[in-house]
């Protein structure tokens, strides 16, 4: 049986959804209140919080001095092993977990008000929901404490459910779902409020990789609408398809805060020339160009690297002053995999 | 405290446990109805009526109590556990909604498994010569506030110990609010100011839910005054309220890790 994951084609229904009496926010509307809409959709200011643990009460830290901000509209990616604090980080964004310092404003707002979560569409890790209601009757009481109109209570429900493809299983209770059909409808009840910022945990997890392919096509169609999202994930592939940002997290530190359109500039390169003895080698070309050369090989030719266009221009003229022949030049991208090891190599060694 | 989100959470709560093959403690009920029925009646000549009514209105009291520990002590813990919890409360809900929801929602199943086991309790009488009367609504009611009361007792005690805990306090509690009177009465039989003391400390306390109980004054038919009924249920109110909010005082303080 094939899924069609039918995101992209999903018409917005902000306004619809937005008819019943939730507290709203401020999205730009005439009349609203002045300030909020050009506020980011998320912005965390040195946020730590540590918690204790067994019989001594011993301190173990959570997250220490974590700062980021996400613009509206953007994909923001917390990347981390498990037990970096991105949970506990997004427990504290939801007034789940409190914080010892630091301070967060969701959609403008402070997050202890419970206004600013009326916007907010969150999907645990691993969700886990009543056994014994059905994927309709769920929803249906997500609606409920969404404060969603109960005329529009009906189509809503059904288009989040044609949204993730749970609409043919959606009378069947819950302890009957495979894992991905959790998922999925956890994803449904995130997106039920039409939410202006979607904070998802591990949205991922546990899926194989059908599922995966079909959760990561959602969240591109989400993120075509132009909807805001916060994913945590320690699967580098789907945050690098996915995010605009990303933050590193390393031991309840943000380590690294950057933007991939940046990271997709930053390129080393390969230069093939034909190998001279070592030792005319070693004289003729700088040092950093030799890294990847192996001492070994006895080849025919040999791959020198550059770092970056300064490194290859100086390299391509120390080439041609020593009259090697320079048979091709290869740029290669620094993936996102590759900061994220380095990331971690970095903390390992400090 | 907004109320579309309380009577939600209290219907989700309500569909979740009832669903949960509670009622299958009904059919528990039923059979201790028929084996009274068949097995004490023989033995007492000329009171099987009262023999019946004493021991169905006491199986209800005692079942009703089952429903609300078991599921109760172990309701918000589940929740918190497995992390439903955190998508509730990442929507604009309060803790103190969530918790009067939970609270409500319990109430709910056990008023109607009360409700069954009346029946079936008001039909088996009617088996019985001259045992029916409408005075039983009076302990059917009684029970149901008494249990009520455990109820806020069960929801109190699962904010802030483990599920074991607080269905071991709460039966405690259970007990011991039955038995205050004496304790109060047995401390003040000692020799001595801190006895006494004690007595009246633990008296004042617990809940005294012998104020609940009723049961031998209807099969006996003795009187039940309105001014009783109505003491008794401003009593569980005020009791309720009360453990309600101190509930909601720590909740609020609760860490939620999702």
């Amino acid at each position: 049986m094939s899924r069609q994951v039918v995101a992209e084609n999903v018409p917005h229904a902000r306004a619809r959804a937005m008819a019943g009496n939730r507290p709203e926010l401020d999205l730009g509307t005439p009349g609203a209140e002045p300030g909020i809409a050009a506020e980011p959709a998320l912005h965390v200011v040195d946020l730590t919080k540590s918690f204790r643990s067994g019989f001594a009460r011993r301190e173990i830290r959570g997250i220490e001095g974590v700062s980021f901000t996400v613009a509206r509209g953007e994909v923001f990616a917390l990347l981390g092993h498990n037990g970096a604090g991105k949970t506990t980080t997004i427990g504290c964004l939801l007034d789940l977990v409190r914080p010892e310092r630091g301070e967060v404003k969701l959609l403008g707002r402070d997050h202890r008000d419970r206004v600013s979560r009326a916007r907010v569409g969150y999907l645990p890790e691993r969700p886990y929901f009543f056994d014994y209601l059905t994927g309709r009757e769920l929803l249906e009481f997500y609606a409920d404490l969404q404060d969603i109109d109960r005329r529009e209570r009906t189509g809503r429900i059904d288009e989040v459910l044609r949204q993730v493809d749970m609409f043919s299983d959606a009378g069947r209770r819950l302890n009957k779902y495979s894992k991905g059909m959790l998922q999925r409808l956890g994803l449904a009840q995130a997106l039920l409020g039409d939410p202006d910022l979607l904070i998802l945990d591990e949205p991922m997890s546990g899926l194989d990789p059908m599922g995966r392919l079909e959760v990561r096509s959602l969240l591109l169609g989400l993120k075509k609408q132009g909807r805001t999202i916060l994913l945590s994930s320690h699967i580098v592939p789907d945050v690098e398809q996915l995010a605009d940002a990303v933050g590193i997290l390393r031991d309840g530190r943000l380590v690294l805060n950057q933007r991939l359109g940046s990271l997709a500039d930053a390129c080393s390169y390969r230069v093939r020339a034909g190998a001279p003895a070592a030792t005319v080698l070693a004289a003729a070309v700088p040092l950093w160009a030799m890294s990847a050369v192996d001492p070994a090989s006895a080849g025919a030719v040999t791959d020198l690297s550059a770092a970056d266009p300064r490194q290859l221009r100086e390299l391509l003229e120390a080439c041609d002053r020593a009259g090697l022949a320079v048979l091709a030049v290869d740029s290669q991208r620094s993936g996102l995999e590759d900061l994220f090891l380095t990331t971690h190599r970095r903390g390992g060694e400090a | 405290m907004t109320r579309n989100h309380v009577i939600a959470l209290a219907r989700g709560t309500f569909l979740e446990t009832v669903r949960d093959r509670v009622f299958y403690l009904v059919a528990v009920f039923g059979f201790i109805m028929m084996g009274s029925t068949t097995i004490l009646s023989p033995l007492t000549i000329g009171a099987q009526g009262k023999i019946v009514s004493d021991v169905g209105l006491a199986a209800m009291t005692l079942l009703g109590l089952l429903v609300v520990v078991f599921v109760g002590s172990g309701m918000v813990h589940k929740e918190l556990d497995k992390g439903t919890i955190t998508t509730i409360l990442s929507r604009p809900v309060g803790r103190r909604e969530y918790l009067l929801g939970k609270f409500l929602g319990l109430n709910l199943t056990m008023a109607a498994m009360l409700a069954v086991m009346s029946v079936l309790f008001l039909l088996m009488l009617l088996l019985s010569p001259g045992a029916f009367s409408l005075r039983f609504g009076i302990a059917f009611y009684m029970a149901f506030i008494e249990l009520s009361l455990i109820t806020a007792i069960v929801v109190f005690f699962s904010t802030c110990v483990s599920p074991v805990l607080s269905a071991v306090f709460t039966l405690g509690a259970f007990v011991a609010g039955h038995l205050s009177e004496s304790i109060r009465d047995f401390g003040h039989l000692q020799q001595g100011p801190v006895a006494q003391a004690v007595g009246t400390v633990v008296y004042y306390l617990l809940p005294n839910l012998e104020v609940f109980n009723v049961r031998g004054s209807i099969v006996h038919g003795d009187p039940v005054t309105a001014a009783h009924i109505g003491l008794a249920t401003l009593y569980a109110v005020c009791w309720s309220t009360l453990l309600l909010l101190l509930s909601g005082a720590v909740f609020s303080r609760r860490e939620l890790r999702g």
